[in-house]
């Protein structure tokens, strides 16, 4: 021993400000260690410490096969050089099995609360498409799910219930299509799809959202009215709140953010942050910035989320081949852009594009139990990534 | 009542003529301040000298915390430097002294300071730097490791 004894108290305040990774490590330091480290003041002193620095995760997908890195949500302001290095998390999935994408409508990779559900396992023994899997891209855990015999690939939703700390996966089908909407829990023991009603008939035309045990997607019943779908992941109940034409929906700040983009002659671009501050009453607390010659909000297809000091987050779609990649950080109050340059995401590059997909506001959270959840696990240090030859 | 002059002492006899202002950061010495401000000698009895020496120069520095962006990057970049003069045994006495004279800021600085220096230590490290007693059995703790293994890989860099 080299210190003085520390008590208790400081010891915790030290260790909930390291990644969950070092948390983890330090369970095998001795019983009373791991004891200490899933107490309840713990997990939550933690949780709160981690929610003020949310961090962006993003998946680069080549061929059906995902590569997860994460970096802060927050940029520092002071460092001078705008380059930030990601951390790279893993592979999915492992050389062995394969994810097959046959159409990008349905959303093949989605978030919730730090687990991701990937619709589209390829299980060959079986003659198996489409096999549901969820991973932990942090922990390398992963489950694959019951399988669904479908006529049509559904579109797939993933939320967390932060009440009950449960995961659900929605499966939700076309308005005329032959298929019933199923749920599933995501637990331990027997899993199994049950079937789900929504009273209306709806299109779906986004991917979901899961905010504080929310789910939200864009839907519409008819071109002239369109929707944003709630759906609550405990009660399991459909809401629908009215919406504009086109937008986009993002976590703001813990709150459902609804972005329009209104083009205009000259290039000038008027961007609306609406902001859901009450679902009952339909409350909105409202924005609207105005831009001019800026190709970054014209042409950046995915605003992601937004960052504590209010910036949005704006990412590109694609990872190309020989191209740099980087985030970019509009302060709508001062109307600037900032670009934040990626490194470290190693030689993925192909002549042709890989997709990235981005998940904002990543929290980790030591309450999701993950070694309940997900039973099989990826191990191995480093996962071989084949060099790619690509004429 | 700014110029006041307070005399600290340490566990070990040493003695620190400072400003009251600076030795109100230290919310003990402020405490008893409220009870009786005829004192202007306080022994510290949980301090050394050194240590005491440390937190002083936080305080003095911290003294007038200005709001703008200017001076709060200006200290920050002074709290970075100042952290880096110590290794981890220091820095786990000044965590106690910040504890026992409670100086929130330097609490919350070592802290972080003490979790970015230990973020990548083994459990045997921690084991050593905390004083901790492995009252693990060889199978158990082959076990919880193995439960963890995500936690032992060293260089998470995606292999081309």
């Amino acid at each position: 021993m080299i210190s003085d004894f520390i008590p208790d108290g400081l010891v915790l305040e030290i260790l909930s400000r390291l990644p969950a990774k070092s948390i983890a490590r330090f369970q095998c330091v001795s019983k009373l260690w791991a004891s200490m480290l899933s107490l309840p003041y713990f997990t939550e002193l933690f949780l709160t410490r981690t929610s003020a620095q949310p961090r962006l995760l993003f998946a680069i997908e080549k061929r059906g096969s995902w590569s997860f890195f994460s970096l802060p949500q927050q940029y520092e302001k002071s460092s001078s050089s705008l380059v930030l290095a990601a951390e790279y998390h893993m592979k999915f999935p492992p050389d062995n099995m394969q994810i097959n994408i046959r159409s990008n409508h349905w959303f093949p990779c989605v978030y919730a609360s730090g687990l991701i559900f990937f619709y589209g396992m390829l299980i060959k023994e079986k003659g198996h498409y489409g096999v549901p899997v969820i991973c932990n891209p942090i922990t390398r855990r992963y489950a694959v799910l019951p399988y669904l015999q479908r006529y049509q690939m559904p579109y797939t939703f993933f939320g967390f219930d932060p009440i009950d700390k449960q995961f659900k996966v929605l499966l939700m089908d076309y308005p005329f299509g032959l298929d019933h909407h199923k749920i599933l829990t995501v637990g331990k023991g027997d899993m199994s799809w049950r079937r789900i009603k929504c009273s209306l008939k709806h299109s779906i035309m986004s991917k979901g959202i899961c905010i504080n045990g929310v789910l939200y997607y864009l839907g519409e019943t008819s071109a002239d009215n369109p929707l944003i779908v709630c759906f609550d992941i405990s009660s399991e109940k459909f809401k629908f709140i009215h919406r504009e034409s086109s937008c986009q929906l993002i976590n703001y700040k813990g709150k459902l953010g609804v972005i329009y983009r209104d083009y205009f002659a000259n290039d000038a671009i008027e961007l609306r942050v609406w902001i859901l501050e009450d679902v009952e009453k339909h409350e909105w607390s409202k924005y609207a910035y105005s831009s001019r010659d800026n190709k970054f909000l014209a042409h950046f297809d995915s605003i992601v989320g937004v960052t504590a000091t209010g910036e949005i987050v704006l990412s590109m779609a694609d990872y190309r081949f020989k191209q740099p990649f980087y985030f970019c950080y509009f302060n709508p109050e001062r109307n600037t852009f900032q670009r934040v340059y990626i490194e470290g995401l190693g030689e993925y590059q192909r002549r042709n594009h890989s997709r990235v997909y981005v998940f904002a506001n990543h929290v980790e959270d030591l309450n999701v139990n993950d070694s309940n959840l997900l039973k099989s696990s990826i191990y191995a240090p480093y996962v071989k990534i084949e060099e790619e030859e690509e004429e | 009542m700014s110029s006041n002059k307070i005399v600290l002492t340490s566990s070990d006899g040493e003695s620190f003529e400072v400003e009251e202002v600076v030795a109100r950061k230290l919310q003990i010495v402020g405490h008893m301040l409220e009870d009786d401000c005829v004192i202007n000698e306080i022994p510290l009895q949980n301090v050394t000298g050194d240590i005491l020496s440390m937190v002083i120069e936080y305080c003095k520095t911290h003294v007038d915390e200005e709001e703008s962006e200017e001076a709060q990057t200006k200290l920050k970049t002074w709290d970075e430097e100042f952290m880096k003069k110590f290794d981890i045994k220091t820095l786990l006495q000044i965590i106690l002294a910040a504890n026992y004279l409670n100086v929130k800021g330097l609490l919350d600085l070592v802290s972080q300071t003490i979790a970015d220096t230990i973020k990548d230590y083994t459990p045997e490290q921690i084991r050593e730097v905390f004083g901790v007693e492995n009252d693990y059995t060889e199978e158990e703790e082959a076990e919880v490791r193995k439960e963890n293994a995500w936690a032992f890989d060293e260089a998470d860099t995606p292999k081309p």
